[in-house]
């Protein structure tokens, strides 16, 4: 029998493992219920996110840390405990279980209800364990336990035609892409001799040898991060899937795939940065950041379809966190994992705010949004919030990470500057579309709506950004929105944009833990 | 000392909370900057740490009581806390109360913490806030598109300058933090470091950013070492720092080119006009630049430009006053144009290094009588039901109380003692002049800025002359005018009575303690440290801004005044030049143009790119396919394959760059 104490460090691991099997044992017994199901799951993501919080010593349940001290930091075979990869657990299962909340009031499917959950608790799984591998093989293993996971989620449905045909190209492309990282992975091991992610640090015997195996891992995880030009197939998806998929997508495996960049990079950015080596990672990083930044902004400009804006905007966001592996300093992958904490969310929220507008009949395009600040105050002001986060207007927590990032670039000097510019410039331009946006939602309405009435009392109350709360008068008001988009779904958006804020606010506990993880991180490889 | 800030928050409930609210900041926000004058060190706290860098920097959200931080605080809580009480009359009959209260007592913390801020970074946050407030007040009658419309311009125009803002404070961190500071400068200036860096002489942004200059009212000492100036910091990239942080200012404080949302800005209440007018937003860029002005001084350069940009505003904004019809709009152009003057003596000052008191002085003699103005055009405008200037007249008799204030503050706007704004308006004058005389590139803009004098008093009494004089109305509604209760009446008043003395204040000891700089004079005599010099150079001066501003009286009241109408006859040659002005320079469509042509079109490029380029091989591919696979398969295979050659593109150019690229840079670099 294996000795307990060493299963115990894997707790949060082994909760998810129990969660799935207890989902798909439900399915067999003939439970489809969602609120069986998706009750199930989220109670055992949030049960992992406790012990989560326990390993990173979190107050109050530090107590329950499974995790020995000495573990924390050193190789454990192909596993490495990392307080920065500890934290993207966190991330991890925080957007895995407000999808879970979320999806609870998606509408009845019993088809497609248990394969739901049970793949977001495998495809959260993976993300678990990319977060803790030390080596290179284990790392790309444990991604693809995500991607074949997400692939099918997308299409979980079966029954909408293109979501079907989002997850078909999601899985092709995303096969495709495989490859290439494989591939690019046996390069990297010829050239090093070894597979373990710390020996990235040194210089190898053939530096060209590996330079490419890494350009080709870089290409199959860009396809993750949606990098430019390897995005093309997200806005597809994010499109075409479930709204709450896409949330995960965007603000899950996303960061998943930021984090293996971290992982595999952050000692080799270094290694090559030396005039003799070109910076050469450092102005691949740069670069790819650059054109993802500016590509995803400027796209974003032109989309009429909420979803559509929402991926651009996501592809734009991933280009300001590459941001921090292209500096790689302390300080700059401590601001792009906040800023990812960020997103969780804001692009979680706001993916899960246009499923709730769906659910009362609101169109797919941005001017079907028109005027719905008047009546439904609530959802309006915590999309407008999330808006406000993603365009970086301060008092939320999106400006504090995109200031801490653009501030580590002009820390670090140098021709890093130039990143902190161009990504102040684009969310320059990126204020134009989401203020477009905030426009739509509290402009008046030509037509009289039924309820129009009612709504200009409430306006007075959901004004966007200010200091009120935005549930202030009527409770009947809040509790027949609540009613009419499902108490789960506008508990999760609620909570992100009241997040949001006070984040945004007091973000010093976080950043506090942010850069103690990153230095670690960063000492480590 | 932050109570004042706390409790605005309560003041959502209803206008009279707002106004207690606001009376107790008030009274905290003159007791604080009393407390200031009186003692003998500068009150700093940085005591909460919003985050900490890994390198044991801490970015702090402080507080620092600076003599401007002081005299601003006044400023804008005397102004805040009138316009609060008048709102409770003015917006009584509005729909939405609690919103314009609540989002009034947020603009009015957020200015109160530009005012307190210790770095540059806290700056940002509430900088960004106000114009965010601004946003909204701005939109307040959201029902209006014309008011959205230019509640989005505002934040879209000061947007810009916020970015150039942000650029320019990089600029400036980069070019102090890679350069040795000659010793001098830290022991010639009071340079506040922050209790988390110690050892930094060198004033970074993110520790300590603002660097005053020490309690010194004499203009003629520069409050910086000539040695502590030379071979300082990069010049280049300085001077670059400097213009771009003008440009964040320049967006704030509607100064040309970024002047466009100014007047587009009064579709918001009346109340929001005078806050934003003559205490909070466009105030905050003035502050901005007379708080930078230490680090102004290293770059002579871009001490002239902003000079420069200030001097031709003043013109400029004067001439579209001069045909705007709209009582709010006529007062808006003045607002820019005075801004304009601050701006240019704050650049003046940053020229000749010496403490940025004589913009700030007009900043705080601006914010009286241009608040009194708005409110006094509000109270007609509440009375009438309209702001077109050609629908009123002869109110005189009707509302004295209004007439008559009014009157005290377009005399003070035009210049003439013993109104206070003769006094500021000298003081920078004479300190553009010293500039000019220092660097003939200042000259012509100096007189621009004297030309602005006279237009100044030509359309502040058009404006006067048209609403007031006259012996009857020139609309039905005109004729039932009536003086508002005491609740409107009492601002203007209390506004009146400050517009008056606030001339005189320099004269009180300690009041100098707050502006740094300033050479506060009356009719040639200047106060100095050693008592009053006579300069026969400034009495002139004297005598010839007031004789502008006499002038332009005499012409406006020949125009307009005693109820004559004076329109331009159709076929006068003055007809082309008329347009060009109530076009507004046709500003608006070349930025409309421009952000059509330049956004738009890339975006449309990038559209036609993912459309033509990217379809176009699709529909290639699909051509193949069509040949061999099933029509249903065809347009994902199709995309799917495009995709993946994206893939492979982005995967070859990355191989170049690594197998090619990087040997070369290696060698360029010299490894």
């Amino acid at each position: 029998m294996v000795a307990l104490p060493y299963l115990l460090p894997y707790l949060p691991e082994l909760t998810l493992l129990v969660a799935t099997f207890v989902v798909f044992l439900l399915d067999v017994a003939g439970e489809h219920r969602r609120t069986t199901l998706g009750g199930v799951s989220a109670f055992f993501l949030i049960v992992a996110f406790v012990e989560v919080l326990a390993d990173l010593g979190t107050w109050p349940f530090h107590a329950l840390s499974t995790l020995p001290a000495s573990w924390n930091g050193t190789a454990q075979g192909p596993i490495l405990f990392t307080s920065l990869g500890i934290v993207f657990q966190g991330i991890f299962l925080a957007i895995a279980a407000l999808v879970a909340i979320a999806s609870l009031s998606e509408a009845e499917d019993p088809d497609g209800t248990p394969t739901f959950y049970a793949l977001l608790l495998l495809a959260s799984l993976g993300m678990l364990l990319v977060a803790i591998s030390g080596d290179l093989i284990l790392l790309l293993l444990a991604v693809e336990v995500t991607g074949i996971s997400t692939y099918v989620l997308v299409g979980y449905t079966r029954k909408d035609r293109r979501a079907l045909e989002a997850a078909m190209k999601f899985y092709i492309i995303g096969a495709f892409s495989t490859t290439i990282s494989f591939f690019g992975a046996s390069l990297v091991f010829g050239a090093y001799g070894t597979t373990s992610l710390l020996a990235f640090s040194q210089v190898p015997s053939d530096p060209s040898l590996a330079l490419v195996g890494f350009a080709m891992i870089a290409v199959g995880l860009g396809f993750k991060v949606t990098l430019v030009p390897f995005h093309m197939w997200a806005v597809d998806v994010y499109d075409g899937a479930p709204a709450v998929v896409s949330a995960y997508l965007s603000a899950g495996s996303k960061k998943m795939g930021l984090f293996a960049l971290f992982a595999i990079f952050v000692g080799a950015v270094r290694v090559f940065d030396t005039a003799g080596n070109g910076y050469a990672l450092a102005i691949m990083m740069g670069g790819l950041a650059i054109a993802t930044m500016t590509v995803g902004n400027v796209l974003a400009l032109q989309q009429q379809t909420m979803k559509r804006m929402l991926a651009y905007s996501s592809i734009s966001q991933a280009g300001y966190m590459l941001i921090g592996l292209a500096v790689n300093t302390t300080p700059s992958l401590s601001a792009a994992t906040l800023q990812m904490v960020a997103n969780v969310l804001m692009k979680g929220g706001a993916f899960v705010a246009v499923a709730a507008a769906a659910a009362i009949g609101v169109g797919p395009l941005i001017t079907d949004w028109k005027g719905l600040g008047h009546r439904r105050p609530i959802l309006s002001a915590s999309f407008a919030i999330m808006l406000l986060s993603m365009a970086g207007i301060p008092l939320t927590l999106g400006f504090v990470g995109k200031f801490y990032l653009f501030f580590s670039a002009i820390l670090a000097g140098g021709l890093f500057a130039i990143l902190a510019i161009v990504g102040l410039l684009n969310s320059a331009i990126s204020v134009f579309y989401y203020a477009r946006i905030l426009k739509h939602i509290y402009m008046p309405e030509e037509t009289g709506s039924p309820d129009a009435h009612g709504g200009t009392r409430s306006l007075a109350s959901s004004t966007l950004g200010s200091s009120t709360s935005p549930t202030d008068p009527q409770p009947s008001v809040a509790i027949s929105e609540f009613r009419a988009m499902g108490y789960a779904r506008m508990g999760v958006i609620v909570a992100c944009a009241v997040l949001l804020i006070a984040l945004g606010i007091y973000p010093t506990p976080i950043v506090t833990a942010l850069n103690a993880a990153a230095h670690q991180f960063v000492a480590l490889h | 000392m932050v109570l004042g800030l706390g409790g605005r928050f309560l003041g959502k409930a209803s206008g009279w909370i707002a106004v207690a609210a606001e009376g107790l900041a008030l009274l905290a926000g003159v007791w604080i900057a009393l407390t200031e004058a009186s003692a003998s060190t500068v009150y700093h706290d940085r005591s909460f740490v919003w985050f900490s860098l890994p390198d044991g920097t801490n970015l702090v959200m402080g507080t620092l009581v600076s003599p401007l931080g002081a005299l601003m605080l006044i400023v804008v809580n005397v102004v805040g806390f009138l316009v609060v009480l008048y709102s409770i009359e003015y917006m009584g009959h509005e729909e939405g109360l609690p919103r314009y209260y609540a989002e009034l007592m947020l603009f009015l913390t957020a200015m109160n913490g530009v005012v307190l801020a210790d770095n540059y970074v806290e700056f940002i946050l509430f900088w960004e806030l106000v114009g965010l407030c601004s946003y909204l007040l701005i939109g307040f009658f959201w029902k209006r598109p014309s008011a959205a419309s230019a509640a989005k311009k505002a934040f879209l125009v000061t947007r810009v300058g916020d970015v150039m803002f942000f650029v320019g404070v990089f600029i400036f961190f980069t070019a102090f933090a890679t350069q040795t500071v000659n010793p001098a400068f830290a022991s010639s200036v009071s340079v506040y470091p922050g209790a988390s860096c110690p050892g930094h002489l060198t004033p970074t942004w993110a520790c300590s950013g603002f660097v005053f200059a020490p309690p010194n009212t004499d203009s003629n000492v520069p409050f910086l070492a000539a040695s502590a100036l030379s071979g300082a910091a990069n010049q280049t990239l300085m001077t670059l720092g400097g213009i771009m942080i003008l440009g964040g200012a320049a967006g704030k404080s509607a100064q040309f080119p970024l002047h466009t949302w100014l007047p587009d800005a009064m579709e918001g209440p009346t109340t929001v006009s005078a806050l934003i007018h003559a205490a909070t937003m466009v105030a905050a860029g003035v502050f901005l630049l007379a708080i930078t002005s230490m680090y102004l001084g290293f770059t002579p350069d871009a001490a002239l430009v902003i000079l420069g940009i200030g001097g031709f505003t003043a013109l400029f904004a004067g001439t579209m006053g001069l045909v705007a019809n709209d009582i709010k709009r006529v007062i808006a152009y003045s607002t820019m144009s005075q801004l304009g003057y601050m701006t240019m003596a704050v650049g003046a000052a940053s020229f000749l290094v010496v403490g940025p008191g004589a913009g700030m002085y007009h900043l705080f003699t601006h914010a009286f009588f241009k608040a009194l103005l708005f409110l006094s055009a509000g109270s007609v405008i509440h009375a009438l039901n309209t702001q077109d200037l050609f629908e009123m007249g002869g109110l005189l008799k009707a509302m004295p109380v209004t007439g008559y204030t009014m009157l005290i503050g377009a005399l003070a706007l035009s210049g003439v003692p013993p109104f206070s704004g003769f006094f500021s308006k000298d003081a920078l004058l004479s300190l553009t002049w010293t500039a000019a005389q220092k660097d003939p590139v200042a000259l012509p803009f100096f007189l621009m800025a004297a030309t602005g004098v006279f237009l100044t008093a030509l359309y502040t009494f058009r404006l006067w002359f048209l609403t007031f004089s006259g012996s009857k109305g020139r609309s039905e509604a005109a004729h039932h005018a009536h003086e508002p209760s005491w609740i409107m009446r009492a601002p203007l008043v209390t506004l009146a009575a400050l517009s008056v003395v606030a001339g005189f204040f320099p004269l009180i000891g300690g009041f100098n303690h707050w502006l740094p700089g300033l050479s506060y004079g009356i009719f040639g005599f200047t106060q100095t440290s050693k008592g009053w010099v006579f300069a026969a150079a400034d009495l002139e001066l004297a005598i010839a801004s007031l004789a502008l501003a006499f002038a332009g009286i005499a012409v406006a009241f020949a125009l307009w005044g005693n109820g004559r109408v004076f329109h331009l006859a159709d076929d006068s040659v003055w007809k082309a030049p008329q347009k060009v002005l109530v076009r507004k320079y046709y500003f608006d469509e070349a930025y409309d143009g421009l952000a059509h042509g330049v956004i738009l079109g890339a975006a449309r490029v990038f559209d036609w790119v993912d459309r033509y380029v990217i379809d176009g091989t699709i529909h290639g591919f699909e051509q193949v396919f069509s040949m061999a696979s099933l029509r249903a398969r065809r347009a994902q295979t199709g995309l799917v394959s495009s995709y993946a050659m994206w893939i492979v593109f982005g995967l070859v150019l990355l191989l170049i760059f690594v197998l090619y690229g990087i040997p070369y840079l290696g060698t360029l670099w010299g490894g």
